[in-house]
């Protein structure tokens, strides 16, 4: 899966593998230092290498890819926008990615202002003046794609990075963007 | 120069927004770099009062605050978190019981049980109101005029020929058809005397 050159990507959850058989001692779940860790690090070389745009592109599309992923795999399609608002709410709180609230919904023109609080990618970060949630940018987009079958734009305008005390979203059809 | 910090501090300190310190006659480094950022705090506090006045006031639409005023994300955290409430609310008001308010402690906990309350309430209601249309059904039903046999008060069906026996049935199983009555025999003491004379 790895060590083929591809254009097309191949991920499937099944490939996250058999977790209770894997770790039968250690647990379904990993210190957020874990996740930070990986993630930062992957960051900085990928800057160094590819430049920061580039960077982000990459984070933007792999949080996408998993997004659509999660919703597949992890939420019920089938149910009217409040009803799946409720169940993303509750999915994300019980997998500790974070605490997601609305604030503003206008379902008819798919537009929406969502927060993010203690967010896995950013919360307690040091001040830097910038945000830095690209990755849960595309993560909010795919699971919107995944679920409505239409293109999305998450884009972050607030984030604990940049002062406040979570994340903030703007997300939209990918149509009204352009 | 220390006395006119200190004296802005204490402005500051008695929970009063003073004027920024004017800076151009301050030559020594020090001096200059102390009075920029005691400015920095002023204007931090200006803002956090601009914010929180309207916010005490429910004023959630207009308000903001610089991204680098550190101490004021705790109230934008406070404001964040009153817009979704207003907007959990409208939904609640619109039907949609499942909305839950998340790690607010008492306020969490008293939130949710009034909406699960609502729920419950409006299911109940929901229910009685199912109840009473279905007995209004049946009294539609037993409206207008019975035609009843004036001796032995069998009553006729609906638009029946009135020469056809048939279409005469006992007052008892006319009404159990029409309505969730049931009837129980029994005799009364008129009747008792009539039919049982010696008893």
């Amino acid at each position: 899966m790895f060590k083929e050159e591809r254009d097309n990507y191949k991920f499937v959850w099944d490939d996250l593998g058999d977790l209770e058989k894997g770790r039968p001692n250690l647990g379904l779940t990993v210190p957020v230092l874990a996740y930070r860790l990986l993630q930062y690090t992957f960051r900085d070389v990928m800057i160094t290498e590819l430049g920061v745009n580039k960077t982000n592109d990459i984070i933007i599309k792999a949080g996408r890819l998993a997004g659509s992923q999660f919703c597949e795999n992890m939420l019920n399609r089938e149910l009217d926008f409040n009803e799946f608002v409720s169940q993303l709410q509750r999915v994300l709180r019980e997998q500790a990615i974070g605490i997601l609230r609305i604030e503003k919904a206008d379902p008819e023109n798919m537009r929406f202002t969502l927060t993010v609080a203690e967010d896995l990618d950013c919360s307690g970060l040091p001040p830097t003046d910038e945000v830095t949630c690209q990755y849960d940018e595309g993560f909010i987009a795919g699971i919107m794609e995944a679920y409505t079958g239409k293109p999305f734009h998450a884009k972050e305008i607030d984030c604990w990075a940049s002062g406040e005390r979570l994340c903030r979203f703007d997300v939209r059809l990918q149509e009204d963007t352009e | 120069m220390i006395e006119k910090f200190t004296e802005k501090l204490a402005i500051l300190l008695q929970g009063n927004i003073p004027e920024e310190i004017d800076t151009a006659k301050i030559t020594g480094e020090g001096e200059l770099n102390l009075a920029n950022m005691l400015n920095q705090l002023i204007t931090f506090m200006q803002e956090i009062h601009d914010f929180i006045i309207p916010l005490s006031k429910g004023e959630l639409a207009e308000i903001k605050m610089s991204r680098k005023n550190f101490f004021g994300s705790p109230f934008k955290e406070l404001h964040s978190r009153l817009i979704h409430l207003t907007w959990q609310a409208n939904q609640v008001a619109n039907g949609d019981f499942s909305q839950r308010v998340d790690f607010m402690g008492d306020f969490s906990e008293a939130i949710n049980n009034m909406v699960v309350s609502l729920d419950k309430n409006e299911k109940i209601l929901k229910e009685k109101i199912d109840e009473l249309e279905k007995a209004l059904s049946h009294i539609d039903k037993l409206e207008g005029f019975l035609p009843i046999c004036a001796n032995c008060k069998k009553i006729r069906l609906e638009e029946t020929d009135p020469k056809d026996q048939v279409n005469w049935v006992q007052i008892e199983s006319y009404i159990s058809e029409k309505t969730e009555a049931q009837f129980t025999h029994s005799i009364c003491p008129e009747c008792m005397k009539k039919l049982y004379p010696d008893y």
